[in-house]
């Protein structure tokens, strides 16, 4: 089958059922997207399947046939990182980094959707876990990367 | 050169230093530092050895041989900055290299540490620069335990110990390093050494002569460094400030490897299933199940090893193909012999055993019968704590191959030493004929001084024909087969003068003891052939800094038959709960305010009251907050850091929120302070997750809780600003992977109580129970 990996046309075999994620890891080294719980719940593996996030253990290959997988790998170059990834590292947010990739990925698809977003929209947004527990350095992570100061975007309701 | 041989080349030279390393610590852990001339100066293809732990490349960069586990907690930085800051170079110019097997590497820090001594005998509590005075019985403990820790040479990350073992260690190396090149660059130059500089890896002179580190080390390698002297505080430009992770660029990309993420040609994918009843075995296996299924190549037998549960592994060309077919394979399952193991009987076995048996003695004081016997009245808890997983993000895996008669293993561990000692027993080669690629670990927390995946990864490398085997728990396998932080339970009682003192504070506790067990599964050799008190259970209840006349602690050891283990801040992570939470009950008895009634107790530990004091200030204990929300303290000392938390919640839909919590830190000396921000931050959020959901039943021997829906991690929503304030210190540094973790579930407990009435004295708390 073929699949549009990071704006790439990727030819690869597997079972039509198998999770994009094992896909992504085991048939194609990919190794950058994450293996946490298998059930969607903690969203390590989260990529961006047509600039949605998604979490790819619970999504089968079959369901992404032409449609534009983006994973860690191509968030950002390294001449040039995405404005989160420069955020990550300006903040000093990662601990053991594990769940890192699904959160940028997380965060990369809620800031093109919503460029300025309040604490209720990054509440929202940011479902995934991080056992190190880096929350609060990546709220204010992704102001920064928005441009935003850290305690902007404080009310409840959207502007 | 192989970059093994430099490490081991240190060996021969250390065993003959062992003599005297009383006076000399710090350099008897050198390595070949004292004799490099003698035994030739070692020169490998990247770079020229120093001693065991510094190597200068040809461009002048430093290479540092890294023993510790980077799982999060900034040690790889950390180390690295002791090393950058001795030999003046930037930070970015140190790299590492994983440390060989040699006992230099062991954490002696770690096993000191172990000793079940209260702050006050070891005289913790002294003056900042005040002479200690330590008892005969602490010296000897400490001197025995530090020599038995040097021969043994245990390379183990945990118990916070890791920048405290390597503070003196570390700093020698690199200044004997940096005292060899200056030698070298004034004998080359027939210059003075005290009239030359350093400045970022680079030595020069006034008079025009410099040169970087790389063109000095040949020669410098065989110069005897003479006079090495570390820095004065005042000098320090790295050490105390914050600093770029440099682990943190690769874990933004997709690019570190944890591992998960270890890729080898022709490698082989194993999932495992194993025995659903704890302890409990596979009778038959419909083993042709799982070979009918796509992409499968064998199916291996897994027996009860290393600590696990019995079960069995299924062989495939991805992990998924392999997993699919180990879950439909029909396995006639059995229970152990002794029967099904049940929390709640526990928990009834745990009560019958803390009313019924003295246990072991950790600490008395003053005479807590005379005290009770006098007394007017008592005020008396009864607390409890359920077991716990671990649950790092990344499950348990390894990776290994077995090929011309050697072992290749690459796991995320803490402990290398016991991976590579439980690999050659199951492959039945010598050590030696082990290698360990120790990779990033997706979290520790404790789970990683455990083995048992890396037996199971052997096991089916045997199987495999000489390929690469990467072997990966399910997540519900994780969680249904971890070392469990025990269950405990605790009775706390004051007695009280007519005029409402306290004159005597009796504890007992009881749980299963987890140190004996870890020794018998993963250092058989040094497991006493009888049942010992567990002073890893009792830490955090014998060891309070408060000065009641009478004190009597003791812990009944119980052996339940769960599997238990080290959850991050251990026996501190519940005992904390039990006895801050007690501190608030004896201040609302006492008609006191939470801080004051601490306060008057804390006459001979003024380290505790300035730490808590700091945190009271910073968090404005006492002023008005807004309605509905309520703040408690609590504070703590855990692995020689003193941590205070106030923690401010309210109710929504009836469950406690946590908004803010403030941490106050004494940890000696910091040399990062943000990293230890970063630990406070993540101890708080793990903590707060045991405090709110955590809990583990176990029913006829099988686990409840299987994944993240059910065994619930509080997430970003829900987590409360964490503000760090550190207590400038001039002490010999401590941890700080550990102890943010113990104060938050009494603080929380205490402002919950401030709240709402309700004294909550188990968890995960509940009001809904309450």
């Amino acid at each position: 089958m073929e699949l549009q990996i990071n704006g790439r046309l990727v030819q690869a075999d597997a079972d039509p059922g198998m999770p994009l994620l094992w896909l992504l890891r085991d048939v194609l080294n990919m190794t950058g997207t994450k293996f946490g719980c298998g059930v969607a719940a903690c969203g390590a593996c989260t990529v961006r399947i047509d600039g949605q996030a998604a979490r790819s253990c619970a999504v089968p290959v079959s369901a992404v046939l032409g449609k534009r997988i983006q994973t860690i790998e191509a968030l950002g170059t390294p001449d040039k990182p995405h404005a989160l990834q420069l955020a990550w590292i300006a903040e000093q947010v990662p601990q053991c980094g594990y769940c890192q990739s699904g959160m940028l990925m997380a965060a990369a698809a809620l800031l093109e959707a919503n460029p300025r977003p309040t604490d209720a929209d990054i509440d929202a947004a940011m479902t995934n876990i991080c056992r190190c527990g880096t929350y609060q350095r990546i709220r204010v992570a992704i102001k920064r990367a928005a441009g935003m100061a850290p305690g902007a975007g404080a009310k409840k309701a959207k502007a | 050169m192989k970059r093994r041989a430099w490490l081991f080349s240190a060996a021969g030279a250390a065993g003959g230093l062992l003599v005297g390393w009383g006076l000399l610590p710090a350099r008897s852990r050198l390595g070949s530092a004292a004799h490099p001339w003698t035994a030739g100066a070692v020169a490998d293809l990247t770079g020229v050895v120093f001693n065991g732990w510094i190597k200068i490349r040809a461009d002048g960069g430093v290479v540092l041989a890294m023993p510790r586990s980077e799982m999060g907690q900034g040690v790889h930085t950390a180390l690295a900055m002791l090393v950058a800051e001795e030999l003046d170079v930037p930070l970015a110019r140190v790299s590492l290299e994983q440390a060989g097997a040699d006992a230099i590497y062991g954490n002696v820090a770690m096993l000191v540490g172990s000793l079940p001594f209260h702050p006050l005998e070891v005289d913790d509590y002294a003056a900042e620069g005040a002479p200690r005075v330590r008892p005969t019985k602490v010296r000897l403990g400490e001197w025995m335990v530090g020599k038995l820790a040097r021969e043994l040479g245990i390379n183990a990350t945990g118990a916070s110990s890791s920048v405290a073992d390597a503070w003196e260690v570390l700093r020698t190396a690199a200044a004997t390093a940096r005292a060899s090149l200056l030698g070298a660059a004034s004998l080359d130059w027939k210059l003075p050494v005290d009239e030359l500089s350093v400045s970022k890896g680079v030595i020069s002179h006034p008079s025009g002569p410099s040169a970087h580190y790389g063109e000095l080390a040949k020669f410098a390698a065989a110069t005897p460094p003479g006079e090495v002297m570390l820095k004065s505080r005042r000098d320090w430009s790295l050490i105390g400030r914050q600093a770029p992770r440099p682990d943190l660029p690769a874990k933004v990309n997709g690019t570190a490897v944890f591992g998960l993420d270890v890729r080898r040609p022709g490698m082989l994918y194993a999932a495992v299933r194993l025995s659903p009843m704890l302890g409990g075995s596979a009778g038959a296996i419909h083993t042709e199940v799982a070979l009918a299924a796509p992409g499968v190549e064998r199916l291996v037998r897994l027996p009860a090893y290393a600590g696990s549960t019995a079960g069995f592994a299924v062989v495939g060309k991805t992990w998924w193909q392999a997993q699919q077919a180990a879950l439909a394979v029909p396995v006639d399952w059995q229970q152990r012999p002794a029967g099904g193991l049940d929390s709640g009987a526990i928990g009834k076995a745990l009560q019958a055993a803390l009313d019924h048996e003295a246990g072991s003695t950790f600490y008395e004081k003053g005479d807590v019968d005379k005290a009770e016997a006098a007394a007017s009245r008592k005020v008396e808890a009864l607390y409890s704590a359920p077991y716990l997983a671990h649950a790092t993000l990344e499950p348990m895996n390894c990776t290994a191959q077995l090929k011309d008669g050697k072992v290749w293993l690459w796991a995320p561990t803490q402990v290398p030493q016991m991976a590579v000692a439980v690999a050659a027993r199951v492959a039945r080669v010598a050590p030696e004929d082990v290698h360990i690629t120790v990779t990033l670990l997706g979290g520790g927390f404790g789970r990683r001084l455990e083995v048992d995946c890396v037996a199971q990864a052997v096991r089916v490398a045997l199987e495999c024909g000489g390929r690469p085997v990467q072997l990966i728990w399910s997540r519900e396998e994780d969680t249904t087969h971890d070392f469990y932080r025990p269950m405990q339970r605790a009775r706390l009682s004051a007695s009280l003068d007519a005029a409402g003192k306290v004159g005597s504070l009796r504890i007992r506790s009881a749980g299963d003891a987890i140190t004996p067990r870890w020794l018998e599964r993963n250092l058989p050799a040094l497991a006493a052939p009888v049942e010992t008190p567990d002073k890893s259970a009792a830490e955090g209840l014998f060891d309070l800094p408060y000065g009641f006349a009478s004190q009597k602690m003791s812990h009944v050891a119980t052996r339940s038959g769960v599997p238990v283990g080290y959850w991050r801040s251990v026996g501190h992570s519940h005992n904390a709960f039990f006895s801050e939470s007690f501190m608030d009950e004896l201040a609302l008895d006492a008609k006191q305010d939470p801080l004051a009634f601490r306060r008057s107790l804390l006459e001979e530990a003024p380290r505790h009251l300035a730490v808590l004091d700091l945190a009271a200030a910073k968090a404005g204990w006492g002023t008005a907050l807004p309605a509905g929300r309520a703040r408690g303290l609590a504070l703590h000392e855990s692995f020689g850091t003193i941590v205070a938390q106030v923690v401010e919640v309210s109710l929504q839909g009836g469950a406690p929120r946590v908004h803010r919590v403030v941490c106050a830190v004494d940890c000696g000396t910091v040399i990062h302070p943000g990293i230890v921000a970063q630990q406070m931050e993540g101890s708080v959020v793990f903590a707060l997750s045991a405090a709110l959901y955590g809990r583990i039943d176990i029913e006829d021997g099988v686990v409840r809780q299987k994944n993240f829906p059910q065994y619930a991690m509080l997430g970003l929503a829900q987590a409360p600003v964490v503000e760090t304030y550190l207590v400038p210190s001039e002490r010999v540094p401590s941890g700080a992977g550990e102890p943010g973790v113990p104060p938050l579930a009494p603080a929380l407990a205490n402002a919950l109580f401030s709240l709402t009435g309700k004294r909550l004295r188990s968890l995960p708390l509940s009001l809904n129970e309450a």
